[in-house]
């Protein structure tokens, strides 16, 4: 889509937030598979990467995607006690926690950024949540505060 | 009793214990503070010799954190052999805290270091007064009685020092170096042991209250004259990365440039990575050459950190900072959940 | 030499009269600090200011600066080169000293042969200096001591007095001379108002407090490359940029390439940067030539009074004084050279 039609998509109705969502090999990205067979509807708003752990996801992805004009991020993971490498989720959860709360004082809206947890047999929780988040995204409008002058 | 017959005091036990150290030969380098060439400053020196003593100062424009000289950086502070030196520092409370904060990030060793404690009373805001003053020429600054009082060529001006100190020494609990059973030995001058940490982050509460957009308005036209020095960075002792993530190209994660959103991605970013481990020391905002006042970025983060984990850096050398650590049982009301 | 008088209520009609055909840059307060900005509303300007906090060489040579853009469709790329060339600018109320540091940004972007820097070339051949003298220098200033003066002309287009009520002008170069011919309203300048003048400069000169005898100080700094002082005057060095940033002469870029895939183009763009950073001399390979700040405080100071010296003849600083107000250490630039001087005197003493 150009410049020019993506400006003209975001004043009508019918605009659709992007969203990346980053998510755990062993829990969510199996998750979104299960939601996948399963034949349970999420939005298609969110492209996926997949990586290994929810703490493999530095935050420097989440504010990179931000300033890359993404209108939203997701980080899922394993619930905490099921890390695949046992406390790899523990330790995204402190950082993520931190990060959030300072994107907000920065000014950026609390729900751009989305952190959740869904296991690999979650398929229907997953769906629900990608649902929630992209509601909440949706709502928010599309993200330009990163926008550079070009 | 006046602020400047208390720094005379500091001053001179300062010196004599400077002294004492080299002399007997327990330092082989005192870092201190000196008088600035300029109005409103003071200059960091490295004494080597005992004639030089003298030279060394107390008053309340001390703003460098001098643990940032300790940090490994080059050129090191070695001696022909490559032994680490043995170094005195003068410390407020904040240059304990950092102290503390590094070793127990493993960045400098106490047993090579004495801490010549001091008991701050809070460090002059300089850009306030700057700004207060314009476009007259500032020749002396000096504290007398309860005032500072700023002398240009025709003019003479008061300000109250508790309303002209950093915004950060207001709330400081910490005065003088804090110290525990494990540092104590380190200590020659006024150390303490700290207890009172309560905060209820009073001064927060406003700025809190805004909505996104408000936030981000005050966040840019706070950081829109940031003309990327990086003397925040360099004047922090907690910034001592061989390669700041600002600048790594391989890959570029965030622009190099001056337009608003690069700036502002900059210092989230720092904030982030000194979230649990900034010891509010306020060095970032004096040394900024635009006048830009970070201290509102470093009160959220010791507010974060202490209400989501209940830690203070630089205070205790045992407990391992927040984000160096996990708990199962941490809170966690910002995940996404179903209704 | 044309002499005029501008009176300080008629800015404003200066204003109107040069917005059409130039963009004005005038001192301005933004967020307590004097900067140098293209002008919306005349009221803005600030007229009572010592000098800008940043340098007026980032009116041509700005922080970021985008020298192309590109675009991309299918397999043809597109072009676009910088179209604001060739804009007229007037810089009114520059400093001598800033002008002067303008003259050395020129001399070396032309220094090279063929690789002349065309944007800052072109930009500054379209640019009038409108210059202010200082009245009252502040006690960081040391122009003087570089062969400079607060009343200094040679680099100005047009040299203003400010005489309280009225600004006397002058007109230096024949660029100044036509630019001033253009504006007929200006009243003729009294003998009065030009000895007044004359008396505001030499008063001015005298007021000077900070002295330096630099004469000779390559001849030291040369065969003292290796001497122990550099260790002294680096030891307290943060390596920030402050100063090379806020220097009026500094011309140091970083050429920096942004792509945009998700909208294909791209661009390429030039940002200050500083030999006080380490990244400055790394190469590819890992070895770093300026390692610590040893390496890096010396260079700084060998090429301003070494090798520009050397290379074109003059000393590369201007005296203006920002990195003695503004050093985060204070590491007084006045005070390195002393030290340096004084290398000398301690040599003829042992000796």
């Amino acid at each position: 889509m150009t410049v020019k039609n993506e400006q003209e998509a975001e004043k009508s109705e019918e605009w659709e937030p992007k969203i990346i969502a980053f998510l755990c090999n062993w829990c969510s990205y199996a998750g979104a598979d299960l939601a996948g067979v399963s034949r349970i509807q999420y939005p298609p708003n969110i492209r996926i990467v997949r990586v290994p752990c929810s703490g493999r996801v530095n935050p420097y992805f989440i504010v990179k995607s931000l300033t890359d004009g993404w209108d939203g991020v997701v980080v899922s993971g394993c619930h905490p006690g099921d890390c695949h490498y046992l406390t790899g989720n523990l330790v995204a959860r402190r950082r993520f926690a931190i990060l959030k709360e300072l994107l907000e004082f920065f000014g950026i809206e609390p729900g751009r950024v989305n952190f959740m947890w869904a296991s690999a047999a979650e398929g229907e929780r997953f769906a629900v949540l990608i649902r929630k988040a992209t509601k909440i995204v949706k709502e928010l409008g599309p993200n330009k505060k990163f926008e550079k002058k070009w | 009793m006046g602020i400047e017959i208390k720094n005379q005091e500091i001053e001179n036990q300062m010196r004599e214990l400077a002294r004492n150290l080299l002399n007997e030969k327990k330092v082989d380098v005192i870092i201190g503070y000196a008088k600035g060439t300029v109005p409103l400053s003071s200059a960091p020196i490295m004494i080597t010799n005992e004639e030089d003593i003298d030279k060394l100062i107390w008053n309340n424009l001390c703003y460098i954190n001098l643990a940032k000289y300790l940090v490994p950086r080059i050129p090191q502070l070695i001696d022909p052999e490559g032994n680490n030196l043995k170094v005195g520092i003068v410390s407020k409370g904040c240059v304990g805290r950092a102290l503390i904060h590094l070793a127990v990030e493993k960045q400098i060793n106490l047993d090579d270091i004495k801490i010549i404690g001091i008991p701050c009373n809070g460090i002059i805001n300089r850009k306030k007064v700057e700004k207060e003053i314009d476009e007259k020429e500032i020749l002396e600054v000096s504290a007398s009685g309860n005032d500072i009082v700023v002398k240009g060529k025709d003019f003479e001006q008061k300000f109250p020092f508790d309303e002209y100190i950093n915004e950060l020494c207001k709330v400081c609990k910490v005065k003088s170096p804090p110290t525990d059973a494990s540092i104590s030995e380190a200590c020659v001058g006024e150390c303490q042991e700290i207890s009172n940490l309560e905060d209820d982050f009073a001064d927060l509460a406003e700025f809190e209250a805004k909505s996104s957009k408000e936030k981000w308005d005050y966040i840019k036209d706070l950081l829109k004259t940031c003309t990327r020095c990086y003397a925040c960075r360099e004047a922090c002792p907690m910034c001592y990365c061989n390669l700041c993530f600002v600048d790594q190209n391989k890959p570029i994660w965030f622009g190099k440039t001056t337009e608003l959103s690069d700036i502002i991605v900059f210092h989230l970013i720092r904030a982030m990575h000194l979230a649990g481990r900034c010891v509010a020391c306020g060095a970032c905002s004096s040394v900024c050459p635009m006048g830009i006042d970070l201290n509102l970025i470093t009160r959220k983060l010791e507010k974060m950190v202490k209400e989501r984990f209940d830690f203070t850096s630089g205070i205790d050398s045992e407990t391992l900072p927040p984000m160096m650590s996990f708990n199962m049982d941490d809170e966690q009301e910002f995940m996404l959940e179903e209704d | 030499m044309d002499q005029k008088i501008l009176m300080k209520n008629e800015i404003g009609k200066l204003y109107i009269e040069l917005a059409e055909e130039y963009n004005f840059y005038a001192p301005v307060k933004e967020k307590g600090n004097i900067v140098f900005k293209k002008i919306l509303n005349p009221d803005d300007i600030v007229l009572e200011y010592f000098n800008s906090k940043v340098p007026p060489k980032e009116v041509l040579f700005p922080e970021m600066e985008v020298l192309f853009e590109y675009s991309l469709d299918g397999k043809d790329v597109e072009i676009q080169d910088r179209q604001d060339l060739d804009e007229k600018n007037v810089i009114f109320g520059i400093r001598p000293c800033d002008a002067h540091g303008f003259a050395l940004m020129a001399t070396f972007f032309t220094a090279h042969g063929d690789c002349e820097d065309e944007i800052f070339m072109k930009k500054r051949a379209n640019t009038i200096l409108m210059g202010i003298g200082c009245n009252e220098p502040k006690s960081t200033c040391f122009c003087t001591s570089l062969g400079g003066h607060p009343f200094q002309k040679d680099d100005l287009d047009v040299m203003l007095t400010d005489l309280g009520e009225k600004y006397l002008v002058e007109t230096i170069s024949e660029k100044g001379k036509t630019f001033i011919q253009k504006l007929k309203w200006l009243a003729d300048a009294k003998k009065k108002d030009v000895q007044q003048a004359q008396e505001l400069s030499k008063k001015s000169e005298e007021s000077f407090v900070t002295k330096l005898d630099l004469t000779d100080i390559d001849k030291i700094l040369d065969p003292n490359f290796e001497h122990p002082i550099w260790k002294e005057i680096s030891d307290i060095c943060i390596s920030c940029g402050t100063c090379s940033y806020l220097c009026p002469t500094c011309t140091c870029f970083d050429v920096i390439d942004e792509t945009d895939e998700y909208n294909n183009r791209g661009r390429r763009i030039r940002i200050w940067d500083t030999c006080q950073s380490c990244l400055y001399t790394l190469h590819t390979s890992g070895h770093n030539p300026r390692n610590s700040c040893i390496e890096r405080c010396r260079n700084r100071i060998m090429h301003k009074f070494s090798y520009y010296p050397k290379n074109y003849d003059q000393i590369g600083c201007v005296g203006c004084g920002r990195c003695v107000q503004l050093c985060p250490v204070n590491n007084d630039i006045r005070a390195i050279l002393t030290k340096i001087k004084n290398i000398e005197k301690e040599e003829e003493i042992s000796a």
